[in-house]
This record gives C-alpha cells, structure tokens and sequence, in this order.
C-alpha cells in the first residue's frame, strides 16, 4: 500500500498520483499496480437514444396535410390568388426548423443551419414570385439572408468548438451585429445606385468596435475579468 | 303498448342497456393497463422539473461483493426482483397539471457494463422509459434511480433484494428480512403511499426561503464527467473519534464538511464572505413509521457564518451538534412537511399547468433553492443485512449523482466496519475533498482513496 505524502490518505494500489493533491506516488518498495483492475470503470457511458418517430410522423402529417389541403382549395375553391403557395411555403420552413427535433443524431448543426437559411430563401422567393418587384429579391433578400446565415454558422462554430465564456460568445455577437448592418446598408445603397458607402451603418460599427475592444480587454486582462465575473454572475 | 310506446321504450331500455353492454367492455379492456398508476410524492413532483440535456437527479447506490458479478445472474436477478417493487417499475408520464407514475411493461431494464460517468443524464424516454440503471464492474453492483421514485431508503430495499437474490441464483443460502424483501409476497400498499400527506399535520407553516450561502466557483468539468473521490474509514475509529468529541458520526462529518467549507472560501478570496450551509436530506422514517418506498425525506440546513468571526473545529462541532438536536425531531421536520404539503395542495396551484408549473419552480430553485446551500450531505447511516450476505459483501457506497450546479455532494453510509464516504463534483478542482479528508487524517482516521479522476500531466 502507498500513501499521499501530502496528503496522508493511503490511496488505491492502482493509483499513479494521489486524487487530492496530484502529487504522484514514488514508492520503490511497492510500485504502482498497473494490472489490477481500477476501482472505477473508465469508459464513457452515452445517455440512450429517444425515440421521436411518432413525434415526427405526427408533425410531417400534420404540416403535409395542412399544405395539400390549402393547395386544393386554393385549386378548386378559393381561386382568387395563390395565397396557398404562403402557407405550403410556411409548412416547409416549420418542418425544416424541426428537422433537428426530428433526426436529432441524423443532422448535423451546420447543415441543418443551413437548410434553415435556404428555406428562408424559398419563401422570400414565394413572396418574390407572388409580388413581383424591380429585383430585390436577388440584389437585396438572397444577399441578407446567405450573409445572417453565414454568420450564424460562424456564431455557432464559436460556441462549440472554441472555448468560450459569456463574454467571448457577447464579443461575436456584437461583431457580428457590427458587421451585419454595413452589409446591410452596402445592400440597399448598391440596390439604390447611391454609391458604396457608410452613414448609419458606420455609426453602429463604431458602438460595436469599442464594445468589443472593451470586452477583449477584460477577457485579456484576468483580474478585470474575475471581477466583472463576480459582480455579474446570476 | 301503442306505437309511440314502443319506439319510447325501445330507444331508451334496449338501446341504453346496448350502449352500456358496449362501454363496459370498453371499460373493462381500457381498466386493465390505466387503472393502476401513482402520484408522484411531494419531493418527487421537483425533480422532472430540474431536467435538462446536461442533468437529472439520479442518484447511485453500489454493492461491492467478495466474488466478480456473473451478468447473466444479476439479469435474472433483477428480472425476478423488479416485478416484488412495482413503485420502481414505472414509467415517468405528463398530465395536464402533474406528472405521475404508470406501470411499465416493457422488456428490462437490463443489466449493463459500468460506465466512467455515473449517474448521467436520464432521458425519460430512452430506455424502455424505465427511471432506474443497473450496472456491473468485477465485483461491483450498482443501481442509479432517478429521486423521484424514491429516496436512498428505498433504493437501497431495491439494491439488498436485488443482491439477495443473485447470491440464492449462486447457490448461496439466503433468508428474507433485515432490508430484503420477500420476493413470493405481494408488495404491501404502504410501500407505495405517499407518506408526507399522512403526516403534515403542523398548524404552523415555517417560511421557506433562507439567506444565500457561499456557492464554490471552480472550472467545469466537460459534458459526462462526474468526478468520484471516495474515502474507506473503520467506523470503529470514526466513533471513537466522535465520541472523544462528545458528538454523533453524522454531526463530525458535517463539522468536517463545513470546516473544510471554511478554509475554501478563505482561500478563494471571495468577493464578499457568506455563511457555509449544507443541504443535508432528513430520514423521516425515523420519526414518522412508514414502510414506504417513495421519497420520504425533507432537509435541513447545518451552516456557520464566518461573518461573526473565525471559528475553531470545535465551535463549528458546537454549533453542528446544537442545530441537530434543536431542529432535527418530530415537531419541526412536521412544520417542514406540512409547508410543501400546503403549497402543492393549494388550489391555485394545483389548477396550473404543467408547463407553467415547470417554468416556476425551475426557476425558484435556480434562484432560491440552488443558491440556499454550499454542497449537499446526505448520511444513509448503518446498512443491515441478513447475517448470511455479510460473508459474500464488502461494502456499500452511496453516490449523490450529479450535482444541479458546479459544487461537490458528499454521500455517506457504512456496512460492518467500513464506512464509505463519496464525493460527486462536477468541477475540476478537488479542493474541499482535499481539505475534508486531511481534516480526518489529522484526528487520527486512516483513510484509503479511491477515485476516477484522470492522471494529469
């Protein structure tokens, strides 16, 4: 048997440092047992898949139904216009909304994110067809909606896969809003032929870039950080 | 009869008794798989509100025996044990207002390696709907039981049948009694009341909100890992301790809990210092008799204010011991109950519905509940067997699970002369194991480690 010199609890005979205090254990007499099983398992164990297939069928029917009967009576009954394709429209976007609620191992977030944006696209493009304008579908619409979508993705790579804390995730979302509203007004001045170039937008950026410096700096600075912890944790 | 008459008594004599010849086997057919289903009891209504991807309460109890566990036996074990527990094999359902129980006749729950990660999420929906695991590991048995089907009392009836059981499949002789069911007998109805209501009877209902405690900032440790430190003490050594300073195990153990509390948030530096309060569930089959099964605990708040001034080991001791005895007995734990009892059975409350019940009491305890204690401790005391399984096992250990928020629970029980000592944390630092069990090495306790934390560097 070893003990913790630290500590001095007698630890397991498996164990290569002692829990408490990560001081290892060096005992020439009686060597780490390396063989024996541990006290603990150690693989991981994953919560077991839910079944949402009844979920899923209930809502596909329901939404499927919803649209093909509108689509008759708009066909046979209510012929005035095509308000149909709206609600057909609205039924596709709700279920590609859902699809991560239905096949939530299936999908994966970036495409489902994705298919969220095109479907959005669609339905744009629904209102497009029924109204037609002098082009802001594809010079203003499909442009807002590849860009917000764009940097949704980018939002959500961030939260995953980097390591983020409150204030990092409020840093991308504030550049992000930054960077969204020049593209927003670069948009309407080139739909507008006035020439590329910044009024409100600028105002807004600017908010943002000293937001964002401001938030660096305390992510930077740990002692401002802990504080700013302290004092707004809820 | 003319013909008016006719068609009178026609439409409403042989028509209605058609009608009732229908419904009734209707009935009769509906009856049999909906008519048995139970109430979740009073604490059990918190817990499916807590859940979320990354939690649920389920707790863990474990049996380590002298011989490796043969998996095909536990299964017919527990295939043979669970139908003697029907509080146990249930399934978790939503009604307008409430959750309730309803029988589950689905195959399992089946025995299943152990995991690195005990007392992970659990999905009401995913295994076969059933709300209780049963895991293997060498000489290991475990079962995680989500709270609201019962407490660690109840638990445990489970666990020491479910082990009677497999060691008589062994060939192992063992009789019925001292916390083994008879598994030939129908279960008797008192294990499934709900025995809160039976006792709320207190004409005073004491408020509920307290003072908010030091809460532990630590890292957090990634989704699925829950950090075990589990400590092996001879309770002979653990009572003599205890008696030297004139105290119960359980009131040392607190003071130790709290002392090393203390010293934490000494250390850390804390913005503004608060008081040390355990959340330390209350048996009240020790003072209300009830064979039930189901959740019969309510807590109690052992705590020390560092505000007043520094406070020796002995003074923490002091004022553990006085709290106990002056709030730990029949009068105030009936205060205790009756106050939930009274807020679920208010009809404003009861006629809201669920999803804006959830949405409340979510909130209340992340704002209040959560907030009211430093780390829980809970003390399932001495655990009897036959005579004849004490041969076969070497210890029991308890698991508090997951804690709701970054913190460390700290669950206790002792069988024969060991007594187990677990901590659960789900952050990475591991400095009040630390300072807690070199709190008992220094009164002199051996204490043997065992953990699942990983290497590092």
């Amino acid at each position: 048997m070893s003990y913790c010199v630290n500590c001095g609890v007698e630890l397991h005979k498996t164990c290569e440092v002692c829990p408490l205090c990560n001081t290892r254990v060096v005992n020439p007499n009686n060597p780490v047992d390396l063989t024996s099983p541990k006290p603990f398992p150690s693989v991981k164990g994953a919560a077991g898949p839910v079944r949402r297939s009844d979920v899923t069928i209930l809502m596909s029917v329901i939404l499927a139904t919803t649209a093909v009967v509108c689509g008759l009576l708009n066909l046979f009954f209510f012929t005035t216009s095509m308000w149909s394709l709206y609600v057909i429209g609205a039924c596709i976007v709700l279920w590609v909304f859902f699809l991560p609620l239905f096949f939530s191992r299936a999908v994966h977030l970036y495409i489902s994110l994705l298919l969220d944006g095109l479907s959005i696209a669609m339905y744009f493009g629904i209102i497009a067809y029924l109204h037609p304008g002098n082009g802001w579908y594809f010079s203003i619409a499909v442009p807002i909606i590849l860009i917000t979508t764009a940097l949704i993705v980018i939002f959500a790579f961030c939260i995953r896969h980097l390591h983020t804390s409150i204030l990092s995730t409020a840093a991308v979302i504030i550049a992000e809003t930054g960077a969204l509203t020049v593209c927003i007004e670069l948009l309407i001045r080139n739909f507008e032929a006035q020439g590329l170039s910044l009024s409100w937008s600028a105002v807004v950026m600017t908010c943002c870039i000293i937001t964002d410096v401001a938030l660096i700096t305390i992510i930077r600075r740990s002692r401002l950080r802990e504080e700013v912890r302290r004092r707004m944790h809820i | 009869m003319n013909s008016r008459q006719f068609r009178y008594t026609f439409r409403y004599v042989f028509i209605a008794q058609l009608e009732k010849c229908f419904y009734n086997k209707i009935m009769e057919k509906t009856s049999k798989n909906r008519k048995t289903w139970y109430k979740l009891d009073l604490s059990a209504n918190v817990y499916p509100t807590l859940q979320r991807k990354n939690f649920s309460s389920v707790y863990r109890i474990s049996v380590l025996l002298k011989e490796d566990v043969e998996p095909d036996l536990l299964q017919k074990a527990v295939d043979l044990t669970l139908p003697r527990f029907p509080a146990f094999k249930v399934a978790l359902r939503k009604g307008v207002f409430w959750r309730y129980l309803e029988p589950n006749n689905r195959p399992g729950p089946f025995v299943q390696p152990d995991i690195a990660n005990p007392c992970m999420p659990m999905a009401f929906k995913a295994n076969n709907r059933y709300l209780i695991r049963i895991y293997y590991y060498h000489r290991k048995i475990s079962l995680e039981m989500f709270h609201s089907l019962s407490d660690g009392n109840g638990a445990l009836y489970l666990l020491r049948t479910i082990t009677a059981v497999y060691l008589r499949l062994k060939g192992y002789d063992i009789p019925n009694g001292n916390g083994v069911l008879d598994i030939e007998t129908e279960p008797d109805p008192e294990e499934l009341e709900d025995a809160y209501l039976r006792y709320a009877s207190s004409r005073v209902k004491p408020p509920r909100s307290q003072e908010r405690a030091y809460l532990i900032r630590g890292t957090k440790e990634p989704f699925y890992t829950l950090n075990i430190i589990t400590g092996i003490l001879p309770v002979d050594r653990i009572l003599q301790i205890s008696r030297n300073y004139r105290v119960s195990v359980t009131e040392y153990l607190n003071a130790a809990l709290i002392f090393a509390l203390l010293e934490k948030q000494k250390t850390s530096r804390v913005f503004a210092e608060k008081p040390v309060k355990l959340a330390m569930p209350v048996n009240l089959r020790r003072f209300f008799p009830s064979g039930t099964l189901r959740n019969f605990i309510t807590m109690v708040y052992p705590s020390v204010d560092p505000r007043m001034g520094e406070y020796t080991f002995e003074e923490i001791l002091t004022q553990v011991h006085h709290y106990m005895r002056y709030y730990i007995n029949d009068k105030f734990l009936n205060a205790d109950i009756t106050t939930n009892a009274s807020t679920q059975q208010n009809p404003l409350i009861r006629i809201i519905p669920l999803f804006l019940k959830d949405l409340i009491v979510k909130q209340f305890y992340i704002r209040v509940q959560d907030r009211q204690s430093t780390a829980g401790l809970t003390n399932l005391g001495v655990v009897d067997t036959p005579e004849e399984m004490r041969e076969h096992i070497e210890r029991f250990d308890v698991l508090m699970g997951q804690p709701f928020s970054a913190r460390t629970n700290c669950a206790i029980m002792s069988y024969g002369n060991i007594l187990s000592i677990s901590f659960a944390s789900s952050i990475v630092e591991a400095d009040v194991e630390r300072l807690f069990f070199r709190k008992l090495v220094q009164d002199g306790i051996p204490v043997k480690i065992e953990s699942n934390r990983k290497v590092e560097g």
